[in-house]
């Protein structure tokens, strides 16, 4: 049965992709569905927090 | 298209049908969509549509249109039939679709196109106008005035307060730029300006006007007000004629009760407050202009602005990012000082310099890149403009546009796009349609034919074709 889901489509490298991952295996609140190794499907309200968390880790990185 | 129609498009679309059949009562409402709403080929559409009594079979409207342009038709069609202008009947085996006008749409342009009726919908002009003295600097400076106030009380809302003269905007138009998001009011830090109030800050008037007017509309049922009263009679204050008066008499109680709000947005303005008329000002008669006009309510608001003192150009910027304004608007400082480090201020001029810093700021407030660089080529010092027509290169030096851009980069190391995902295919026939037909009405942006997925910006129009398979 074809299912429709809203979301927001992000293209990323690789790298990034498994970051984002990473981050949602704490609470499963960020994707909608993974795509390939350079897409994902993230819930739209999430956004905004899923790009502070990759920022929090790119200032630990640095 | 300009941002503003974006907007209130946007807002528009989201109405149900029943407002559109009540806002189309109005011939003035009409009109406005129809010549503001509409590309060229809806509007073919629409023309051809008008005065014909039985409803057109889709495959005759087809004859009309290029076979290679298939994608305009579907996206004219498409936006007449959300903004409700026209119906399609739909899809069955035994009679081919037919497209008709919806009827309130129909009599209200009709009306309009060719006068007639008693509906007041564009104003009733007032005699005494000529007593009052009021000519169009005059309204200008006044709608200037109150424009200015707002944004002065947006800009002030940064930690780096400066205040400008005046006595800001009414504490109706504070609540209301409270509940936009554009300010608010923090628990610790006091006021403060917003992502959304930030790039609020650096569109064109005209749109600027719309979003605020939209926030209005958004807000005018807390108010009391019926927002479709609000639309359509902003739509009928769009088609005024600006340094008349027209009679308060002929409007409704509502839209008396609007008319305050419009004076504090600088929209309307009123002699007296028992005077029996009022007089729109610049910024309402070009609500619903097209885009031709929409710059010269530009060109008009840098006439105004220049006779008060801050000249059309005045921003000087040179390979090293240094950045000379001359200017003493403490507007135009605070909006400069967004995204530049500024150093010093001396009587007419400030003078500082774009940073990596102090575009990450920007950034991190959510203005793009492409903001900051439009901001800055549309307000070009003459002298910037005269020398790069001399050498015929770009008005800003392409080094600084360019290391803008990739400050803005150097943090989007995703690309994130709004839309749905269709999945779970029941077969690849099924899923090859769908997916082709995606393509050509060019919402789709990704796939993958393996796992029969795909990803699209725009749903409705694949909903109804998806309707339409079932059926068959």
């Amino acid at each position: 049965m074809l299912r429709i889901y809203p979301g927001v489509l992000v293209q990323c490298d690789p790298s990034i992709k498994s970051i984002i991952v990473k981050i949602d295996n704490e609470e499963h609140a960020f994707i909608v569905e993974e795509l390939d190794d350079q897409t994902l499907v993230i819930k739209e309200n999430m956004m905004t927090t899923l790009k502070m968390k990759l920022d929090e880790v790119d200032a630990f990185a640095a | 298209m300009s941002v503003s129609t974006l907007a209130s498009f946007e807002y528009l679309e989201r109405l149900p049908g029943t407002t559109f059949r009540r806002l189309y009562q109005q011939p003035s409402t009409a009109l406005a969509i129809f010549r503001r709403m509409l590309p060229h080929l809806a509007k073919t559409f629409v023309m051809a549509l008008l005065y014909m009594s039985k409803p057109m079979p889709l495959p005759d409207l087809d004859l009309w249109v290029n076979p290679n342009s298939k994608r305009e038709r579907d996206n004219a069609l498409q936006l007449l039939s959300r903004l409700h202008i026209i119906t399609v009947t739909a899809p069955s085996r035994d009679d081919p679709q037919t497209i008709t006008l919806t009827k309130n749409f129909t009599e209200s342009l009709r009306l309009a196109l060719t006068g007639g009726g008693d509906h007041n919908s564009f104003g009733v002009p007032s005699n005494d106008s000529v007593a009052e003295n009021v000519d169009l600097a005059f309204l200008d400076e006044y709608a200037r005035d109150q424009w200015e106030g707002i944004l002065h009380y947006v800009v002030n809302s940064v930690g780096e307060a400066m205040r400008g003269g005046g006595q800001g905007p009414t504490d109706a138009v504070k609540k209301l730029l409270e509940a936009g998001k554009l300010v608010t009011t923090g628990r610790h830090s006091g006021k403060g300006i917003t992502q959304a109030g930030f790039s609020f800050l650096l569109q064109e008037v005209n749109a600027q006007v719309w979003t605020l007017l939209l926030l209005w509309i958004e807000n005018a049922e807390k108010m009391e007000l019926d927002s479709v009263e609000v639309l359509s009679f902003l739509f009928m204050l769009g088609s005024l004629e600006l340094g008349r008066a027209y009679s308060k008499d002929t409007l409704t109680d509502s839209q008396r009760q609007m008319l305050p709000y419009l004076i504090d947005f600088g929209l309307v303005y009123i002699p007296r407050p028992s005077s029996g008329h009022f007089f729109p000002t610049r910024l309402a008669t070009t609500l619903t202009s097209d885009a031709s006009a929409l710059r010269s309510v530009s060109a008009g608001f840098d006439a105004a602005s220049s006779a008060a003192g801050g000249a059309k150009g005045f921003i000087i910027i040179e390979t090293n990012y240094r950045l000379y304004a001359y200017t003493n608007s403490p507007l135009q400082i605070a909006v400069l000082s967004l995204f530049t480090r500024l150093k010093a201020r001396f009587p007419n001029m400030v003078s500082g310099r774009v940073t990596r810093k102090s575009v990450g700021n920007a950034i991190s407030h959510g203005i793009t890149s492409d903001q900051i660089i439009t901001y800055l080529s549309t307000h070009a010092h003459p002298q910037l403009v005269k020398s790069s027509a001399l050498h015929g290169g770009p008005v800003l030096p392409p080094t600084v546009v360019d290391q803008i851009r990739l400050w803005q980069i150097e943090n989007e190391r995703m690309k994130a796009t709004p839309g749905f995902l269709f999945k779970d295919f029941e077969n690849a026939k099924e899923y090859e349609g769908c997916v082709r037909y995606a393509d050509e009405i060019g919402v789709l942006i990704w796939r993958n034919d393996v796992k029969r997925m795909f990803f699209v910006t725009r749903v409705e129009q694949l909903r109804d074709y998806i309707k339409s398979k079932k059926i068959k």
